[in-house]
């Protein structure tokens, strides 16, 4: 009953770090693209006033979606046509059940793992559930008998066979060096050093290999510079040109849950998972009330300078609208400063002398949060890609992934085996 | 009871993947029954102790194979195909007759097992591991295991050979 309980809150936090995650990604990528290209990006959408430069928008994108009209084509296969977003949207979510996303919690002196499955044979199981994708923009670019949708099908299934292959065969080195498939115990084995200085990270053993498996997850989730399917230049916008409403949603969705996943494997693999750089869980528990005050004095003293900053601007810019926006610096500034004060009052408590309980959970806290800040600074590599690169003609995207990338990942897999033998 | 129920589950909807799989009308529609069978066989051994065998089966037929499979269907009929057979092949029955034949014949077979009291013991804990196949495939079936790859490898450069000739004479 309990482990059923425990996996119900895993699954749950899982969902909700993914679904949290996505209108703040699909904000990144607005105002990203704007940075990128030198304009301002999304500003106008507001509730009462406040629009946290732009976040405001996701919400009015999701209405928008959700009172379109559904249009489903006359002449579409329909039962497929209506499978294929669920399809992409509900693969996309269950990679997640293998990716552990911290070591343990400690409940009533029990130690939970943080991982939804941690089964035998994990990374597999990830490559299995990243094949299926494809069958979601295949059926929905077949289903909706359009030219364009059928193209962007074709050609995704033709990218996705290509690139698993150079994705499969790049993982290998790091499995021969942890020496399994249990993700658990590949985040582990990067927790050690490297001569007593360097995180034995992936990304350090196998840098050939990181490369190669960043390269084909981008391949793997469609993004530019690989997103001939969607090719809005040459065909409109690929396998979902007919989709609209919330079954375009779906897609558009998938799209940023395999970013996540893409972004979160890349961390798993290669950069150390949960594990804090130079900090091993046993220092984190040990200095866990000193980590903690430095911790919240930082937090503190960084929130405040926001809410100086903040309401420095409130002042200089008054009436500047003329309207209810005049209000959100001030607002905004008031938040970061009642929040400083909380961490501010929280060092009043005495962090510095907490017990082991409380230093394993701070730990715990510590690895997860490690966790997310890679995963986040992964998924904005996503976006920083895709707007930095145009994309690949097709006769490059096919010898990019069959004459370099997989030659590569063979000479990779190669070197690491006579080196694994030989020491 | 909960795995026999999953077990049951699994080997219904796989029968129902190869019937539908026979029946659909729709090459399409047809691979994408194939591919709901194969899901449901990976978890039948999932639940027989073999999770490398249902993850492979997953990784291999429903995903690589079966987008092959997809890509050719829908290369030769193309977006806008009339894709409904009318008339059933005149194999439909004895195909039909075949595997229900094999199924009835394994059934009796098992029956007649089950009165004498002789199923095999249940497989031992971490059964079916990667780890343990590795060792059958590497140790034990070495030699067959890279002959298989010769005959892959034949298969490759036929195939070849054959395409690249058809596109000298167009």
């Amino acid at each position: 009953m309990a482990f059923a309980l425990e996996t119900l809150a895993k699954i749950g936090f899982m969902l909700l770090f993914m679904l949290s995650l996505l209108p703040a990604l699909i904000w990144a990528e607005r105002k990203g693209a704007a940075f990128i290209q030198d304009r301002t990006g999304p500003n106008r959408a507001s509730i009462l006033g406040i629009r946290l430069a732009g976040l405001v928008h996701p919400i009015a994108d999701v209405l928008k979606l959700v009172f379109k009209e559904d249009v489903t084509p006359a002449r579409a296969h329909r039962v497929l046509y209506s499978l294929a977003p669920f399809l992409v949207m509900s693969v996309a979510l269950s990679t997640y059940a293998v990716i552990p996303f911290g070591d343990y919690l400690l409940v009533g002196g029990r130690q939970v793992p943080l991982v939804v499955a941690d089964l035998s044979v994990g990374i597999l199981y990830v490559l299995a559930v990243a094949s299926l994708g494809t069958y979601g923009i295949v059926l929905g670019g077949w289903a909706s008998r359009n030219k364009y949708t059928f193209l962007g099908a074709m050609r995704s299934s033709a990218q996705m066979i290509s690139y698993e292959i150079s994705m499969g065969l790049a993982l290998m080195g790091v499995l021969l060096i942890f020496g399994s498939l249990r993700l658990t115990e590949i985040v582990a084995g990067q927790g050690a050093l490297l001569f007593g200085l360097v995180p034995k990270w992936g990304v350090v053993v196998q840098p050939l290999g990181a490369l190669l498996f960043i390269t084909a997850v981008f391949a793997e989730t469609n993004r530019t510079p690989f997103d001939l399917p969607e090719g809005d230049s040459e065909l409109v916008s690929g396998y979902h040109l007919e989709y609209s409403s919330l079954r375009f949603a779906l897609f558009f969705m998938a799209e940023y849950c395999n970013m996540v996943v893409g972004a979160a494997l890349i961390t798993t693999m290669f950069f150390g998972g949960w594990q804090v750089p130079w900090l091993p869980r046993q220092t984190l528990e040990q200095h866990g009330g000193a980590l903690l005050t430095a911790s919240l004095g930082l937090a503190a003293v960084v929130l405040a300078v926001a809410a100086l900053l903040l309401m420095r601007r409130a002042r200089r810019e008054r009436g500047k609208f003329g309207d209810a926006r005049d209000r959100e610096p001030g607002l905004l500034g008031g938040v970061c400063a009642a929040l400083a004060l909380a961490a501010a009052a929280a060092l009043l408590l005495r962090p510095w002398t907490i017990g082991p309980q409380a230093a394993s959970v701070y730990a715990t806290f510590a690895q997860v949060g490690a966790f997310i800040v890679k995963t986040l600074f992964f998924s904005w590599l996503f976006i920083w890609v895709r707007w930095t690169l145009p994309r690949f003609r097709y006769d490059q995207l096919m010898s990019l992934g069959w004459k370099i990338m997989l030659p590569l990942g063979l000479v990779n897999l190669a070197v690491t085996a006579v080196v694994m033998a030989l020491s | 009871m909960f795995e026999s129920v999953c077990f049951y589950l699994c080997g219904g909807l796989m029968l129902l993947g190869g019937i539908m799989t026979v029946a659909s009308r729709s090459a399409v529609a047809s691979a994408v029954w194939l591919i709901f069978a194969f899901l449901n066989a990976a978890g039948v051994y999932a639940l027989l102790s073999a999770p490398f065998l249902a993850i492979l089966q997953v990784l291999v037929y429903a995903g690589a194979i079966m987008v092959l499979f997809l890509f050719v269907i829908m290369m030769l009929h193309g977006p806008v195909m009339n894709e409904d057979l009318r008339s059933r092949s005149r194999w439909f029955w004895p195909a039909l007759a075949l595997p229900l034949a094999a199924i009835a014949g394994s059934a009796v077979t098992l029956l007649g097992r089950a009165r004498g009291g002789a199923f095999p013991a249940p497989a031992p804990h971490g059964f079916g591991r990667a780890e343990q196949v590795a060792a059958l495939l590497l140790d034990r079936y070495l030699l067959a295991f890279e002959l298989i790859s010769i005959v892959l490898l034949v298969a490759i450069i036929g195939a070849l050979s054959l395409g690249l000739r058809e596109g000298r004479r167009t």
